[in-house]
């Protein structure tokens, strides 16, 4: 990987990492995004985009909301497909890299946030002086540091890492790659515990059953069963929001 | 429209200073911490707007600045809504020598989890499902469109909730907030998103996961192919199991980290030996 090739992928980094704090979650931390990214600055987009989309399976419940996260998918995604790019191999390589960096530079990131704290104490005094200007400073203060770490770290893996990477994945045996081919088999679950995690009340365990159901027996589309399940909700809505009025109407009069 | 472009006239505030506070709504996250949270990115994005609403009390602006950067936390998309409720708040308390302030981040502290639970529902169990899934579909056959779709998709209820939860917040939000709760028609609309939400889950574990059995045994001449049995029980069956026996384990409350740490081991073990695959 080449000076420039490096410094382009710690931005990319950086950039993931901005998209949280600085530029309203807008989603460029996503795998998709970011194996589109480094595809470009590698030079194989086709196959960016391919471990991109291995990725996003996997991490498709790494619901990192907001800060409690515990995957960064960001780093994670975009080291894990430069990685896999650079040693020539597959999505099974950018796992392998790619979850052990979510898992350490979400860490990192928890540190980081925790040093912010004093900031705060500092803005407090700002503002008593009036230093209202100065008080924005700190905001900014707190989003060049985030800047500097991830694309710091990423750089400096990519960069001085190459050579001893490339030999940790010439020298992985066989055995070793059919299981990191299983665990990357059960991860893309994970994520969806997380969501249901998120989402599922008692009340709504029916619509999963049914989501379930009808893509395992049939051939339909992931769009098809969305859209019926939209038809579905709407029904729901309309029957529960009338037998709403009713009550409502029973008693006015 | 009016030629001038102002909003409210007492403080000159003008459709500029809500463009602001728009666009610095997005840096909300910028500055967390563990001890305020958002508290330095909300009163980085309305702090413009104090100074003209408090420009010659220079005292009242230290006090509302203090205000907010009291701790505040809450999913990104819809915070503008508390914005605009706030700026509103703030010229009353600027208008009316009696306003009690203390309801203003009582306010803000009340809509942090209502919010959030409804943000998260629709921003990180909807949009963000639905973004990345069709950016998936897209990306495995190589297609340039995956990640422009995906931003599209999702950036789109984004931007809307941001620009108009702004403008809602700041002219008729607390009145909006309290008639639609009462009339209950908000919980029922969450509830309903829930359903898209879920199915959309339950079609992505058997699409998407596809834990399969590759482990054979030959007894006495004949191939048993465990995995042809699992699929006459139901497809993806072992998919479904996984999914389900790793939500157990995160309504018990066990930490993520761990989890993976198990998925780790169950997995590699599994995938050595050729029980799963």
């Amino acid at each position: 990987m080449s000076l420039i090739q490096a410094i382009l992928v710690g931005v990319v980094a950086a950039l993931t990492q901005f998209e949280g704090g600085w530029l309203g979650e807008c989603k460029l931390r996503e795998p998709v995004v970011t194996g589109f990214l480094v595809g470009l600055i590698l030079g194989d987009v086709t196959k960016g985009l391919i471990i991109g989309a291995e990725l996003q399976m996997m991490w498709m419940g790494a619901t990192g909301i907001g800060p409690t996260a515990q995957l960064n998918i960001g780093t994670g995604g975009t080291m894990g497909t430069a990685i896999a790019l650079t040693t020539g191999k597959g999505a099974e390589i950018a796992i392998t890299f790619g979850l052990p960096v979510a898992v350490i530079m979400q860490f990192l990131g928890t540190l980081l946030m925790t040093a912010y704290s004093g900031v705060m104490h500092h803005a407090d005094k700002l503002i008593d002086q009036g230093k209202d200007k100065q008080v924005e400073y700190m905001h900014y203060l707190c989003g060049f540091c985030d800047f500097m770490m991830y694309f710091s770290l990423t750089f400096i893996v990519m960069y001085f890492g190459n050579g001893a990477i490339q030999g940790i994945v010439d020298s992985f045996p066989e055995w070793a790659n059919a299981g990191m081919a299983a665990v990357s088999k059960i991860l893309p679950a994970m994520g969806f515990a997380l969501l249901l995690n998120l989402l599922l009340e008692k009340d709504l365990i029916p619509f999963f059953i049914l989501g379930f159901i009808i893509t395992a027996y049939t051939d339909l589309t992931m769009v098809a069963v969305t859209a019926i399940a939209i038809g579905i909700a709407w029904i729901v809505y309309l029957l529960k929001s009338s037998s709403m009025q009713a009550k409502v109407d029973e008693w006015e009069e | 429209m009016s030629k001038n472009n102002i909003v409210s006239a007492e403080n000159n505030l003008t459709k500029k200073d809500f463009r602001q506070i728009f666009w610095r709504s997005f840096t909300l996250l910028g500055s967390f911490n563990y001890e305020r949270m958002e508290g330095l990115g909300f009163l980085y994005a309305i702090r413009p707007a104090l100074r003209k609403i408090y420009k010659d009390d220079d005292e009242a602006y230290k006090t509302a600045m203090h205000r907010h950067m009291e701790a505040f936390n809450m999913t990104v998309a819809p915070s503008p809504f508390v914005m605009g409720i706030t700026v509103a708040m703030e010229e009353n308390a600027k208008r009316d020598p009696n306003f009690d302030v203390t309801s203003i981040n009582a306010i803000k502290v009340a809509l942090m989890g209502p919010l959030s639970g409804i943000g998260d529902t629709f921003f990180w169990g909807i949009f963000r499902i639905i973004a990345c899934a069709i950016g998936v579909s897209f990306a495995k056959e190589g297609n340039i469109i995956a990640p422009f779709a995906l931003l599209i998709l999702f950036n789109i209820p984004n931007f809307l909730t941001r620009w108009y939860g702004l403008k809602f917040g700041y002219r008729n939000g607390s009145t909006m907030l309290t008639q639609m709760e009462e009339s209950g028609k908000m919980e029922l609309f969450t509830y309903c998103a829930g359903i898209v939400g879920v199915a959309a889950v339950g079609c992505m574990i058997a699409s998407w996961v596809g834990l399969t059995s590759p482990l054979t045994f030959t007894i006495s001449g004949s191939k048993i192919v465990i995995q042809e049995y699992l699929d006459q029980v139901m497809p993806q069956l072992l998919s479904l199991t996984a999914t389900l026996i790793i939500f157990g384990c995160l309504r018990k409350k066990i930490k993520v980290v761990y989890i993976i740490l198990g998925i780790i081991v169950v997995g590699f073990l599994g995938g050595v030996f050729g029980i799963l695959g």
